[in-house]
């Protein structure tokens, strides 16, 4: 891309999620998710391929349906009690309104069609920025108004999206499709605890960006974007394969790894809050998404493809990693005995 | 002098339904001129005058032309319009939304909430759409910078999507 179209997307991206996140005025708010929308299509768009247009085109139409939707929420809101503070929205209609456009804007069940497709549309990179960065303003807007948000659609809606996410995710081969669902199951966990600790809501969400950075930051050296061409993908970074499915491991919640940490957490939550059903089934469906994420493992480092590799390892060692990975994987896989240390804060 | 104000809120909706009914975008901006003479209009009303001016000539006078003169670059010759029966379903269907999405929210309520014109505010002599505008240049700078940075965002991002002439997928002309 042209640099000068990169500096002005990056720095409106900065701008635009530094906006949502420091506001207290419903228009800052969302004035800072209008200028992320519009700062990433370029992004999104960057290959000018024909499923990349259509990603953007459909990012573009759900994002602003569901920026509309917040600014009419709170004009609602504002003229029933005459103020824009974010924290004070007590409207019902309001409160209402508001949890679909969240709902909207993060990919959550009902409204979660749209998310496979944009990520498959866009490059590795771009679908790392739309699967973290982009969700970033929505989940603080969320837990700032946390004890405003409709308890049982949320309910309904994160349940709904573990199993969605679970279960439109098995039958895919795409990396990127996968990654979406992995998302959007994540997602449901996140927002299952927003009323009752919002803090966990975070944690889920700092600890899932940096899985899915780890990740797709991993396929990206190897430019593997589907299941077949992970397979064969080991000869070129044999030791970033092994990491990756450390990482996939983490990312599904299994425990010596940090990816445990959050549902571990949420499930003694809802337990507490008498929602033992509740996170019986949460547990289960993510089993369904367990089953891609060993899959994923498996192609990546546990067995051999059926088809001859001409030679173990390729020759050439221009490898352009990320020196980021090392850092993302060392953390995924070994934080959990910091633990202790995050307990005393929820 | 409230039913004429109910019947510009009408048009205003129907402006509304106009743009989003119609298949083609040449005959659905006439919509939008609709939604927003009407619109001028309400906010005449309320003795918003310099707000409904800066629309008109803004908008209208603007955008609205440059929007044609640049679709007239790229014209089909035989636009479809209303007339097919798959619009009347659309326009059907938005009406029972949007008749749906009053009752459900329950905004019918609202409506016995008086409305401030522009000329109450107690002990500012000004009237208060001037000096709105004022305050978006002197108190709510920030607020101005980021709404100017957005629209120009915009202009770029809109740029970017259009450049290489045929190159990509969307055909520039």
């Amino acid at each position: 891309m042209n640099p000068h179209a990169k500096l002005i997307t990056t720095a409106s991206l900065i701008l635009g999620t530094t906006i949502t996140i420091t506001s207290n005025h419903w228009a800052m708010a969302w004035t800072g998710l209008e200028i992320n929308t519009i700062a990433i299509i370029p992004m999104i768009s960057k290959s000018h391929h024909p499923r990349a247009i259509e990603a953007t085109i459909k990012y573009f139409l759900v994002q602003a349906a569901a920026s509309a939707s917040i600014l009419f929420s709170s004009l609602i809101n504002a003229w029933s009690t005459g103020q824009w503070d974010i924290t004070q929205l007590t409207n019902p209609t309001s409160c209402l309104l508001l949890t679909a456009a969240i709902a909207m804007k993060l990919g959550l069940v009902p409204f979660h069609f749209w998310f496979p497709e944009v990520l498959q549309g866009s490059s590795l990179t771009t679908a790392l920025l739309l699967s973290t960065a982009m969700k970033f303003p929505p989940i603080t807007i969320l837990l700032l108004t946390s004890n405003s948000l409709n308890p049982p659609l949320l309910t309904l809606m994160a349940v709904a999206s573990a199993a969605l996410g679970g279960w439109t995710g098995l039958n895919q081969t795409q990396l990127r499709k996968i990654l979406a669902f992995s998302s959007i199951s994540h997602l449901g966990w996140m927002t299952i605890i927003i009323i009752y600790a919002p803090k966990l809501t975070l944690l889920t969400f700092l600890l899932y960006t940096l899985l899915t950075s780890a990740i797709f930051l991993s396929l990206n050296t190897s430019h593997t974007t589907k299941l077949s061409t992970l397979m064969t993908s080991w000869t070129k970074t044999p030791m970033l394969n092994a990491t990756l499915m450390l990482i996939l491991l983490s990312l599904a919640g299994l425990p010596p790894f940090i990816g445990f940490l959050p549902k571990w957490l949420i499930i003694q939550e809802l337990t507490k809050q008498e929602m033992t059903s509740t996170a019986l089934t949460l547990a289960l469906l993510s089993l369904l998404s367990l089953f891609f994420y060993l899959r994923l493992a498996y192609s990546s480092s546990i067995t051999l493809p059926p088809n001859s590799t001409n030679q173990t390892k390729h020759w050439y060692t221009n490898k352009n990693a990320n020196p980021l990975i090392a850092i993302l994987t060392s953390l995924s896989i070994l934080l959990l005995p910091l633990s202790p240390l995050i307990l005393p804060t929820i | 002098m409230t039913y004429f104000m109910l019947f510009l809120g009408l048009c205003f909706v129907l402006g509304g339904l106009a743009v989003a009914s119609n298949p083609s975008p040449y005959y659905g901006v006439v919509g939008l001129v609709l939604a927003s003479v009407v619109g001028c209009g309400w906010l005449l009303s309320l003795g918003i005058s310099f707000v409904a001016l800066v629309l008109f000539m803004v908008y209208l006078g603007g955008m609205l032309v440059v929007f044609v003169y640049s679709v007239a670059l790229a014209a089909d010759p035989f636009p479809e319009t209303w007339g097919d029966w798959r619009v009347l379903g659309y326009g059907v269907g938005l009406v029972g939304v949007l008749v749906a999405g009053v009752v459900v929210s329950g905004v019918g309520e609202y409506m016995k909430l008086g409305v401030w014109t522009v000329d109450s505010g107690g002990a500012v002599f000004v009237r208060l759409d001037f000096s709105g505008v004022a305050m978006f240049y002197s108190w709510g700078v920030g607020m101005f910078l980021v709404a100017g940075w957005g629209l120009l965002l915009t202009l770029f991002v809109v740029l970017e999507l259009v450049r290489g002439l045929s190159c990509g997928a969307i055909r520039a002309v």
